[in-house]
């Protein structure tokens, strides 16, 4: 048996104790998988704020979708799925937060990485709070693709959509939010950074 | 960006261990309250149940949710509220009977023998289910199964608190389940222990307010400079019950008083449960390493970005305090 094999049965032998209410199946379970749950709604979200309750819910989730998973994916990749899914409707739900940009001081650069973290931070705010304002469909399809620096296939998987329709919610998130940067050097200079970035990945992994 | 760093994407911020074992804990009874809402149910219970509720909405204070019920109930999309204020108040729900204390909330499903303590405490008096599903009170973590008994669920905080006057209660806190029998009590801050009541059945048994049991009790042999607060880790299985000691009376101290209120007021108002602590550690009393040390934890479930320094300055003054491993697991834990 090879690897893949091995690792789907694993993750079948897994989500079958699991589905049938086996305590240390479950835990195992929400082990092995938080980080990337997790992973995955960050890169959404843009932050820890609510994502409590969040990781909650799409553990919730996964569980109670066990019985119908069919190892057709990874179980990592079907979480995470999930956790997309959990991700859009929280999205949809709630209404545009107002993002206070200088809620938290940065500590001062003393170092090339501490500035580089500082900043990245900014930007990041900034990235964040201008995709509250988009179309929640594309923000996902942004985040995973750009921010997260997934394969658009990946992605299409994820959000349970099409390479196709993925590929065009990434284009205009993308000008949608370079129109929002006009008048943010910083913003418009990280999502530059950022779209040079996905066009190597596009380049690497989608010939 | 003057200077032209690379930036790469943001990091992802880990969550605390804290915050894990409180996203834990909180899936766990979600899923206890799931399977208990998904237990084959007889709907005679629900026929039974509704005159009564309608008799009982004369009596309880009747309130709305504010915006969708809490997705941990487990008592379905539209379930019937009670909620008490300054008074106690007694309702009856087909063959059990709550009376609610001052300042509580008890969320009722319309579907199943389901009821979820959202803050505050209940007497439950629960006649035999024979071959009915058992009865289910959810609070926190901690979820009730019970055949036919009497029984009190508090919960202020995190902590939960179940008293039973008579007859057995099945407790369930983490996955890990024990036996609860008339005349005993247990708490979520000491799940592994059972505890000797002085409550008896001649005790009235709606209690007036103020009703916040102490969620950090002080050892008697031991002056409290701190006391532990409350579970923040997964803990071990349940031992098996050991003889309890009888609970005694003692005076309180007034800042343990305070602190206690303050302790009950986390969930409802931490703002000022974390200003009320921090006034507690400026105090020179044994309550102001447990004040400090609350206010590190509280600020930290709060995302305050004054968390690390009230945690620094409680290692500083109480290197060797019985909070001190957790205040340094929580720094550790602090990616932000």
């Amino acid at each position: 048996m090879g690897t893949a094999a091995l690792a789907r049965e694993q993750d079948l032998a897994l989500a079958r104790r699991a589905a049938a209410g086996e305590r240390s199946a479950q835990r195992e379970l929400f082990h092995g998988q938080r980080a990337a749950v997790h992973h995955t709604l960050f890169r959404i979200l843009g932050s820890n704020r609510d994502l409590e309750d969040l990781v909650q819910d799409a553990f919730l989730e996964i569980f109670r979708a066990l019985p119908s998973f069919r190892g057709d994916s990874t179980l990592t990749r079907w979480c995470q799925t999930i956790a997309t899914r959990t991700a859009y409707l929280a999205i949809s739900r709630r209404k545009p937060q107002a993002i206070d940009l200088a809620l938290v001081e940065d500590t001062l650069p003393d170092s090339a990485d501490t500035r580089r973290l500082v900043q990245v931070r900014q930007a990041a705010r900034r990235l964040y709070a201008a995709l509250e304002r988009i179309d929640v469909k594309q923000r996902v399809a942004f985040a995973l693709a750009v921010v997260d620096g997934l394969p658009l296939a990946e992605v299409a998987q994820l959000t349970e959509s099409t390479v196709v329709a993925t590929k065009t919610r990434v284009w205009r998130a993308r000008r949608d939010l370079m129109k929002r940067a006009a008048k943010d050097s910083v913003l418009a200079s990280y999502l530059e950074e950022l779209g040079s970035r996905r066009e190597g990945v596009d380049e690497r992994r989608e010939p | 960006m003057s200077d032209q760093l690379e930036l790469g994407p943001p990091p992802v911020e880990s969550l605390s261990d804290v915050a894990w074992a409180r996203v834990e804990r909180g899936l766990w009874a979600r899923l206890d309250a799931d399977v208990a809402a998904t237990a084959p149910a007889s709907r005679r219970w629900l026929y039974l149940a509704a005159p009564a509720f309608a008799a009982a909405a004369g009596v309880a204070l009747w309130i709305g949710l504010r915006g969708t019920p809490a997705p941990h109930a487990g008592v379905s999309d539209d379930p019937l509220i009670f909620t008490t204020s300054g008074a106690p108040s007694t309702v009856s729900a087909g063959d059990a009977h709550i009376s609610l204390e001052a300042e509580s909330k008890v969320v009722m499903s319309r579907e199943t023998p389901t009821a979820m303590v959202e803050r505050g405490a209940a007497w439950f008096q629960v006649a035999p289910r024979g071959a009915q599903p058992p009865f289910v009170v959810v609070a926190g973590d901690t979820v009730v199964r019970v055949i036919g008994t009497r029984f009190r669920v508090a919960r202020y905080a995190e902590v939960t608190t179940v008293t039973v006057e008579h007859g057995l209660v099945d407790v369930r806190f983490h996955g890990v389940g024990v036996q609860v029998a008339g005349g005993q009590s247990w708490s979520s801050d000491r799940p592994n222990e059972i505890s000797a009541t002085m409550r008896t059945a001649h005790e009235p048994r709606v209690t007036p307010p103020p009703p916040p049991p102490a969620p950090v009790p002080v050892p008697a042999a031991e002056p409290p400079d701190e006391t532990p607060m409350p579970p923040v880790r997964a803990r071990p299985p349940a031992k098996p019950v050991t003889p309890p000691p009888a609970v005694s009376t003692k005076t309180v101290d007034p800042d343990e008083a305070k602190f206690n209120r303050l302790a009950a007021l986390e969930s409802r108002d931490p703002a000022t449960a974390l200003a009320g602590y921090l006034e507690l550690s400026r105090t020179n009393g044994k309550w102001a390493a447990v004040g400090l040390y609350a206010a590190g934890r509280l600020a930290m479930d709060l995302h305050d970005p004054r968390a690390p320094t009230f945690l620094k300055i409680y290692l500083r003054r109480f290197p060797k305090g019985k909070n001190a491993d957790d205040a340094r697991k929580l720094l550790e834990g602090d990616h932000r």
